[in-house]
């Protein structure tokens, strides 16, 4: 049984937007993101770091935010699927993966396109492989991840390179 | 057929600029002010009398605003099927006994989920245990504890019998005497879960004036509303149900499930909004999975393979309260009745009651299972008679035009076609051959070939088995499309959008849907019977053609043309011949208003399953006419099987399909796929282990749905047996449940032609395999 402890003071750097904000010290990124701030975007569907629904990108890098402290997020920097497209246009990847068929329900549509996004910024060559195990922790019941991975492939074999 | 401009397009869905940005609000995203957290207390037994519940510390707790018992409720009894035979069997909060492990026995709302959580541990419940029994075929023995009577019109001595059915034409006895080859088998599914990402969830909010507001991810609102109106004694009316996105459902949103009725509950007694969501191991451990079978086979058949008389008996372990149990049992016959010709059958079917927790609906509904166990035995009565698979499959298949034994017709069914199309297409006779003929190699790894067939409903008669739509014209000639159909992922706002731009020639992105309110939508067959694009979609057609006669009224009148001389083309009419003389949509609009005496250009359409049809057909006898529409598939797996390791990889499955015609390419292919990777779940990684009632893997980590190194190629070949003319109504058919079944059984099939190792169970587990092989014991 988790009891309330004192709130402490954090900022947090979600999507460009610099955020003061005082967190007890048990809470996950997850519920700040969503509940505090109205993140909707990044979805939950374990609350135990095992669908990949919840991930963000901090410094770049995928990370599950139901597993992570919002206190321990100080001085980084956080971007979720509300972040991605900016002006309202759409990114690349965004493009493909609804040119493609990628989503259907959409709810593990975030985070997929979350750490595709960081692996191709990373890696602007991923193998088969490489794609694979970037999004082997992802949870998709409806698509089967062929869509997905086919829209990946578009996105490679357009030539696009992720970097802004 | 006409130049379509919209429907067999590959149109990117309407919702997907929302989901792909985040803006998309889920039930589980949805939020009021005030609003509390709602909790629920399940039982800890799998079978019990509940002696007391006291929540008189829960109560006292700072922070908590509302916690109810069965002594809060009105007592009304609930179920999936209610009907004289079937009456209801399911407090939606157990009162006096509970059934099994994880049912609702209190509820609690609080102001955060941490005062929730510990209210939950300060009511105290007196449980005296009684015996349980978890195994159907024990549940069925005189001495086994009742866990509900035997239905009163089941004459055999069996024990908790919740529902049966019985059927069959043509005289077994007769069909066996004449056969020149008969065999006896006994195949046995197990249980998997549903797998939608977004778990159950509901938002509720009761106005003090009396009016009740329901926001739950669900697969149709109106059945809700019926369900809760009556069990919490509400006027319908008082009642409305609406939708948010829904992340994934897959047969497991259906039916009414305590968190609504306690979320419900909850806000009446507290008087703020309620919100209860489900955590991953509940929905594992306490809510319902799909149905796993036993299925006794014996079969008659010609020596050219003619199948000439089967006896089939069902035994569906249904859990503690019949849920979708009897409705199973219903359908099961049915996948024996339809894709090959039968002269005789005798059917019976029984649901039993166990101490497990109640089970639904889960994408193909019995289909899987069943085509599972026949297109595995016809296999084996082919090698028997040596014949090929898809020669027996050819000669047994169902014609275009053939009558059922239930009075429907499979009007243009491809069934045939399917078969050849998919077995030339893998070049399936020469595979089949040769890889027999390799049994002595060294090589631990084998390849194998198989097929089978299905076939499925789409749209049949149960409540609410209409569909009514409005399409409205704004005035800058744009489209609203007011529906009750609900988009649960598969696409349904953009199919029936797609089928609106058709009619009225307005682009599918100027058409705004309002979907799946039971305020402001008419009512709806819901996403859950298949019928989604066949009644649905007519009924928008319909709506949509009322506003394109009006359209070309008007314009024949303003134009001075005859009305066939015009043309509507992307929201204007012109006259053929002459594109200069021609009105907008938003000209139209307002002469309408001026000289229609205000009419604003509105249609309204409606279709049913069955037109002339009353009921829908007996659960009990399968008598009365089950579904107008048919859809039809052969599928083809190929495996490669590791004799070392008994691993099984799925590693290519081949869908040749009828469904009439696909309205969108893109979206059909998407619901094979996705059937696909379901499909190979169930063949080879996912399983709810249960042990004394209780959940043993009650995650994602334990539970192993496919990822994507699991991923399988998937190849689909559409079989048009449909066409599309604008202004009639059309038969096409359903492609989002079906394709779960026959790959099952190609899979089962293909093992064997690999290694001739023949399954007759789920999952195909290593264990299985090398048992097969006689490497282990
Ligand atoms: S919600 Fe974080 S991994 Fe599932
Ligand atoms: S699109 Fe539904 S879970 Fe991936």
């Amino acid at each position: 049984m988790k009891k309330k402890q004192g709130r402490q003071l954090i900022e947090l750097a979600v999507n460009g937007e610099a955020y003061e904000l005082a967190e007890e010290p048990q809470v996950t990124l997850l519920e700040v993101l969503r509940n505090d701030l109205e993140l909707t975007g990044t979805k939950e569907s374990c609350g135990t770091g095992e669908c990949g629904a919840c991930t963000v990108l901090i410094d770049g890098e995928p990370v599950l935010s139901c597993l992570t402290l919002a206190l321990d997020c100080r001085d980084l920097d956080i971007l979720t699927i509300e972040g991605l497209a900016k002006g309202g246009d759409l990114t690349h990847v965004q493009e493909i993966f609804l040119e493609r068929g990628a989503v259907q329900c959409g709810f593990c549509t975030p985070g997929v396109v979350l750490a595709t996004t960081a692996l191709l910024k990373a890696t602007s060559r991923p193998t088969d492989y490489e794609i694979k195990k970037a999004l082997e922790g992802h949870l998709c019941r409806c698509t089967g991840y062929n869509k997905i991975v086919e829209a990946i492939d578009k996105v490679l074999t357009d030539g696009y390179l992720v970097n802004e | 057929m006409s130049e379509l401009d919209y429907v067999g397009k590959r149109i990117l869905r309407k919702d997907g600029p929302d989901k792909i940005t985040g803006r998309a609000k889920y039930t589980m995203d949805m939020r009021l002010p005030g609003m509390l957290v709602g909790r629920i207390l399940r039982s800890p037994c799998p079978h019990a009398r509940i002696l007391n519940i006291d929540t008189s510390r829960a109560e006292k707790l700072p922070g908590v605003k509302a916690v109810i018992t069965a002594n809060d409720t009105l007592g009304i009894k609930h179920a999936f099927v209610e009907t004289p035979r079937y009456p209801p069997d399911q407090y939606a909060l157990a009162a006096n006994r509970v059934r099994y492990v994880g049912e609702e026995v209190a509820a609690v709302a609080a102001i955060d989920p941490y005062v929730a959580e510990e209210a939950l541990h300060l009511i105290q419940v007196d449980y005296e245990e009684m015996p349980a029994v978890f195994d159907p075929i024990e549940a069925m023995r005189q001495d086994a504890p009742e866990i509900h009577p035997t239905h009163p019109k089941v004459k055999e001595p069996f024990k908790n019998i919740g529902g049966k059915t019985y059927s069959g034409w043509g005289d077994v006895e007769t069909g066996f005497a004449q056969s020149d080859y008969m065999r006896e088998d006994r195949f046995e599914s197990h249980l998997r879960t549903h797998g939608y990402l977004e778990t159950q969830v509901a938002l509720a909010s009761f106005e003090p004036a009396g009016k009740l507001n329901i926001w739950t991810s669900s697969q149709g609102p109106f059945i809700k509303r019926e369900k809760l109106a009556r069990t919490l004694g509400l006027p319908l009316s008082a009642v409305r149900v609406q939708m948010a996105y829904v992340g994934g459902a897959f047969g497991g949103k259906v039916d009414l499930y305590a968190h609504e009725f306690c979320a419900a509950l909850l806000s009446m007694k507290a008087g703020l909004p309620v919100k209860i969501a489900a955590t991953r191991e509940e929905v594992f451990a306490a809510y319902r999975h799909g149905q796993p079978l036993i299925v006794e086979i014996k079969t008659g058949v010609k020596k050219d393979g003619t199948l000439l008389a089967q006896q089939i008996r069902v035994i569906n372990n249904c859990g503690a309260y019949r849920g979708t149990g009897v409705v199973v049992i219903f359908l099961a016959w049915g996948f024996v009745m339809l894709p090959y010709r039968l002269p005789n059958l005798k059917y019976e079917g029984y649901a039993v009651y166990t101490n497990n927790p109640p089970r639904t609906a889960q994408r193909g509904h019995g289909a899987p299972q069943l085509r599972f166990a026949l297109d595995s035995q016809l296999d084996m009565i082919a090698e028997e008679l040596g014949m090929d698979p898809v020669e027996i499959r050819l000669k047994n298949a169902r014609q275009p035009g053939e009558q059922l034994p239930n009075g429907d017709n499979v009007h243009n069914c491809g069934l045939v076609e399917c078969i050849e199309r998919a077995a030339e297409h893998t070049g399936f006779r020469e595979k089949h051959l040769q890889n027999r003929s390799v049994g002595t190699t060294l090589d631990p790894l084998r390849r194998g070939i198989g097929i089978a067939v299905s076939s499925y409903h789409s749209g049949s008669l149960i409540y609410p088995n209409s569909s009514s739509a409005v399409v409205k014209m704004n005035d800058d000639g744009t489209l609203t499309l007011m529906t009750g159909a609900m988009d649960i992922g598969q696409g349904a706002e953009t199919i029936l959008s797609q089928i609106v731009a058709e009619e009225v020639q307005v682009p599918v992105d100027k058409i705004e849907v309002i979907a799946a309110d039971t305020e402001t939508t008419p009512v709806d067959i819901g996403s859950w019977i298949s019928g989604n694009t066949y009644v649905t979609g007519n009924a928008a057609r319909e709506a949509a053609s009322v506003v394109r006669k009006k359209l070309l009224d008007l314009a024949a009148e303003e134009l001075e043309a005859s009305p066939e001389d015009l043309v509507l083309d992307n929201m204007r009419v012109y006259v053929a011949g002459s594109p200069g003389r021609a009105l907008k949509y938003r000209d139209l609009f307002t002469a309408s208003i001026r000289k229609r005496r205000g009419d604003p250009i509105i249609g309204e359409g409606h279709w049913r399953t069955m037109q002339d049809v009353p009921f829908h057909p007996s659960l009990a006898t399968t008598k009365g006419r089950w579904s107008e529409n048919y859809a039809f598939d052969a599928q083809v797996a190929e495996v490669e099987v590791n004799t070392e390791t008994g691993m099984v990889r799925l590693v290519r499955a081949v869908t040749a399909h009828d469904c009439g015609f696909p309205i969108n390419p893109l979206l059909v292919e998407g619901q094979i796929d996705g059937q696909i990777s379901m499909a190979l779940g169930h063949a080879f990684l996912e399983e709810v282990i249960m042990k004394d009632g209780r959940t043993l893997n009650p995650s994602w980590l334990d539970y192993h749905m496919p990822c994507i190194h699991n991923m399988a190629v998937s190849e689909s070949i559409d079989v048009i047996t449909e066409t599309y003319d604008v202004g009639r109504s059309y038969r096409t058919k359903e492609v989002g449940e079906g394709l779960v079944s026959a790959i099952l059984a190609a899979i089962a099939n293909a093992i064997f032609n690999a290694i001739g190792v023949r399954l007759y169970s789920t999952p195909f587990t290593p264990e299985k395999i090398l048992r097969g092989l006689g490497r282990i014991k």
